[in-house]
């Protein structure tokens, strides 16, 4: 019998509250994955951003248009590669609850500046060569079931056509897709021209630009010159980092991040509590065997290893099978929120973190009782009755 | 019979010292449980009572048709003149119909808290607008000056946002502004905007003589019927029209709904694991008196006593941490300041509010882990096997 098989021993003794404590741990590790996943996801924006990527958007808000003359003037900047412009269409399918993201854009520079999004070759030529081509993202077509060849008429909850009707006919002539699971692909997009000749209103105005640098440290000196480009005019912009972007954008709706750790806060000393008194009272129940165990020669140090990597264990076992629980529950789920959250999954860094902590938290709790078992002295152990 | 209960009863509860540690840690994770759960509920209430109290049914609502919110609404100058001689719209003393033809503008501010920007909603609205809003006053400073550049925020973005302070300048765009008063509606979403004149924000925003939203008194909440046919029959109206307080429970629901659908599992799962050591606890006080339950029916006290002894006990711990836990919320987040972004695009400011519904779901979700977590525990108790009296 090695010290493996008596740790298990000990582990199990009490079934029932081993496997108590067991179902605790795993609850906590299960709230841990899938809220560490969410957020891994929900903030990706930030990650999937290419560093040498900016956008410019109107200075007073990003939801003032600006003319679109601005964009061949951006294009004239030294350090540029890069520009493309978008503008919010506001588009829905049918009903106005059935809402899908849909940008009017220039095709050919869009494509350009992300060039994470990938298609075959005839579905790019088609996209940039045909006005009133939709190029829909992979998740959205797989959400309504549109493939390439459907007619579709998306409607504006924003925009008219002179003619006074807010629907614009479109051919679903490509579908886009991105190697990377987090680039999101859940909307539409579709020529900016198509859209502009046809608005009763606001003519000749775009959304924001997108742009890419030569290289991610001209990012500053390039921003800084295209917002010169335009002060003192109506429509001043701010340029900023895609990545900055996104995340000043992700902060308005509250501080999310605080939310969860606290949630994950509570559920780590909920178990913190559990698991430690319980680990201490059942070392004190053992006080005796211990004793016996020095008694026949085991030294304090192998004692004190096994109370302790008895609570490591136990906390590992809760904590794997809480991680696999939630990347279960994540792997479950991806398909029915991808339209809310794309690219739901469980990220490396998640589990890791989750492992980390599951050891973290055995070390903590296994460490008083540890100490308490290696102090343990021959005589009052067994002289205790 | 009650006696025996009542006496076992006492004995479990004097000996909850005895085990200190154990209780404790049962008594504080049921208490985080219920901490958590009144968390998302405080911020859930908090967003809605911000949003319903806003609004009254005397006012009405009109938007471009299918448009849904006033960010993607358009009217024109002539639709607010149909509307001014429209029936069922009130008139002041003077005879001059309640209505005010709004528009807004979403500029950046920035968000104290996190020091990133966020949108506000700088508001053009006519004179009749402070009338159109219950509780409508200024608490600082004066009115704007129609025509000119200056602004009045609401007390809630004075709270959450920096830059807008009394007497300020502020840039939005190549325009500079002046903040000359702070006003209040009592914590309604229009606290969470910024006011001026209509006619500067349609000349400043080249917005023409156009609104995106039409606010009328009604002389009664009845007449919208009235206003409502007449707009029907109208060519030139295309309008979806809504008594304010119906408008306002319609943009409240999403965020309020997203808030629970993330808190309730999440509480749920919570509560799961606090059960399991609430359970993990009553075992243990089980186990630890073994000897002494096995005596008490030795000598002839029944086993539905040391099962109710023991359920109480589980009781009485998960109430005692249900009610630590609404107190701890109580004092942690009622009334605390928060903002998100609303249905509006824009920022909406809103308080926590810990309601004494949402303690008493609380404290009932502390004492169901309580019973559930007692009653395998208690039938044990109850099962005790007298010769367990001789366990060493």
């Amino acid at each position: 019998m090695n010290d493996f098989t008596l740790i298990r021993k000990n582990l199990f003794r009490k079934k029932m509250r081993a496997g108590l404590l067991i179902f605790s741990i795993m609850i906590a590790f299960l709230i841990f994955g899938v809220l560490g996943a969410f957020y891994s996801v929900w903030t990706s924006g930030t990650s999937t951003a290419a560093d040498n990527r900016l956008v410019t958007v109107n200075r007073i808000n990003f939801t003032v248009s600006m003319p679109f003359a601005y964009w061949g003037r951006v294009e004239g900047v030294e350090g540029v590669t890069n520009v493309s412009h978008a503008s919010w269409f506001g588009g829905y399918y049918q009903d106005p609850a059935n809402f899908i993201q849909t940008f009017a854009v220039d095709p050919e520079s869009y494509l350009a500046v992300y060039p994470e999004l990938t298609m075959p070759d005839e579905q790019r030529a088609a996209f940039i060569n045909t006005r009133d081509c939709l190029l829909v993202g992979a998740d959205l077509a797989t959400q309504y079931e549109w493939s390439v060849g459907d007619r579709i008429p998306l409607l504006s909850n924003i925009w008219q056509k002179q003619d006074g009707s807010a629907s614009w006919d479109f051919e679903i002539c490509a579908i886009f897709d991105a190697e990377d699971e987090k680039v999101p692909a859940n909307y539409a997009i579709f020529q900016y021209d198509y859209y502009n000749e046809a608005l009763a209103f606001n003519r000749d105005n775009i959304g924001w630009m997108v742009l890419t640098t030569a290289d991610a440290s001209l990012n500053e000196s390039v921003g800084r010159e295209i917002d010169a480009l335009f002060a003192n005019s109506p429509a001043e912009t701010e340029t900023s980092t895609e990545a900055a972007f996104n995340e000043a954008f992700i902060a308005q709706m509250g501080n999310v991040a605080m939310i969860l750790l606290f949630v994950v806060g509570a559920a780590f000393m909920t178990i913190l509590m559990i698991v430690g008194t319980t680990m201490v009272m059942a070392i004190n129940e053992r006080t005796k065997e211990i004793g016996v165990m020095k008694t026949l020669g085991f030294p304090a140090p192998r004692i004190f290893r096994m109370v302790l990597i008895e609570s490591i264990l136990l906390s590992l076992v809760g904590g794997l099978l809480g991680l696999g629980l939630a990347s279960l529950l994540i792997a479950g789920s991806a398909a029915a929120i991808a339209g809310f959250l794309p690219g739901f999954s469980m990220p490396p860094s998640v589990m890791l973190i989750g492992v980390g902590l599951a050891l973290a938290l055995g070390f903590i709790t296994g460490i008083i009782p540890a100490i308490n078992a290696q102090r343990v002295t021959i005589v009052t152990a067994l002289g205790k009755l | 019979m009650f006696d025996q209960i009542a006496a076992v009863t006492l004995i479990n509860l004097r000996s909850i010292p005895q085990r200190a540690l154990l209780s404790g840690a049962t008594v504080f994770s049921i208490a985080l449980v219920v901490m958590v759960l009144l968390g998302f509920l405080a911020m859930s209430n908090g967003f809605r009572q911000t949003m319903q109290g806003t609004g009254s049914t005397d006012v009405a609502v009109m938007l471009r048709t299918g448009s849904q919110t006033e960010l993607n609404s358009g009217l024109s100058s002539e639709q607010v003149r149909l509307i001014e001689e429209a029936p069922g719209i009130a008139r002041d003393a003077a005879g001059t119909p309640i209505v005010s033809g709004e528009l807004y503008v979403i500029v950046d501010g920035l968000k104290r808290a996190s020091q990133t920007e966020a949108n506000l909603p700088l508001r053009g609205v006519g004179p009749a607008a402070q009338t159109l809003r219950q509780g409508f006053a200024i608490v600082e400073g004066r009115a704007y000056e129609p025509g000119t550049n200056e602004l009045i925020v609401g007390e809630g973005i004075i709270r959450e946002f920096s830059g807008f302070d009394l007497g300020q300048t502020v840039r939005l765009g190549s325009n500079e502004w002046v903040v000359v008063g702070v006003f209040s509606t009592g914590g309604t979403v229009f606290d969470s905007e910024i006011w001026t004149d209509l006619t500067v924000i349609q000349n400043l925003y080249q917005r023409g003589t156009g609104v995106q939203s039409i606010r009328a008194r009604l002389t009664s909440p009845e007449a919208i019927e009235e206003l409502s046919t007449y707009a029907e029959n109208e060519p030139r109206l295309n309008l979806d029209i809504q008594n304010e307080v119906d408008y306002f429970a319609g943009q409240a629901g999403g965020t309020s709904d997203l808030i629970m659908i993330l808190g309730v599992p999440l509480s749920i799962a919570m509560a799961i694991g606090a059960l399991a050591g609430a359970w993990n606890a009553m075992y243990s006080s089980v186990d630890t008196r073994m000897r002494e339950i096995a005596t008490l029916r030795a000598i002839g006290f029944s086993g539905f006593a040391a099962a109710f002894g023991t359920m109480v006990e589980s009781l009485v711990l998960a109430g005692l941490g249900g009610l630590i836990g609404a107190v701890a919320v109580f004092l942690l987040f009622n009334g605390v300041s928060a903002s998100t972004l609303g249905s509006g695009f824009t920022q909406v400011v809103f308080s926590f509010a810990v309601t004494p519904m949402s303690v008493l779901v609380g404290v009932g979700l502390a004492l169901m882990v309580g019973l559930l977590g007692g009653i395998i525990p208690a039938i044990r108790a109850a099962t005790v096997p007298l010769l367990a009296v001789h366990r060493s």
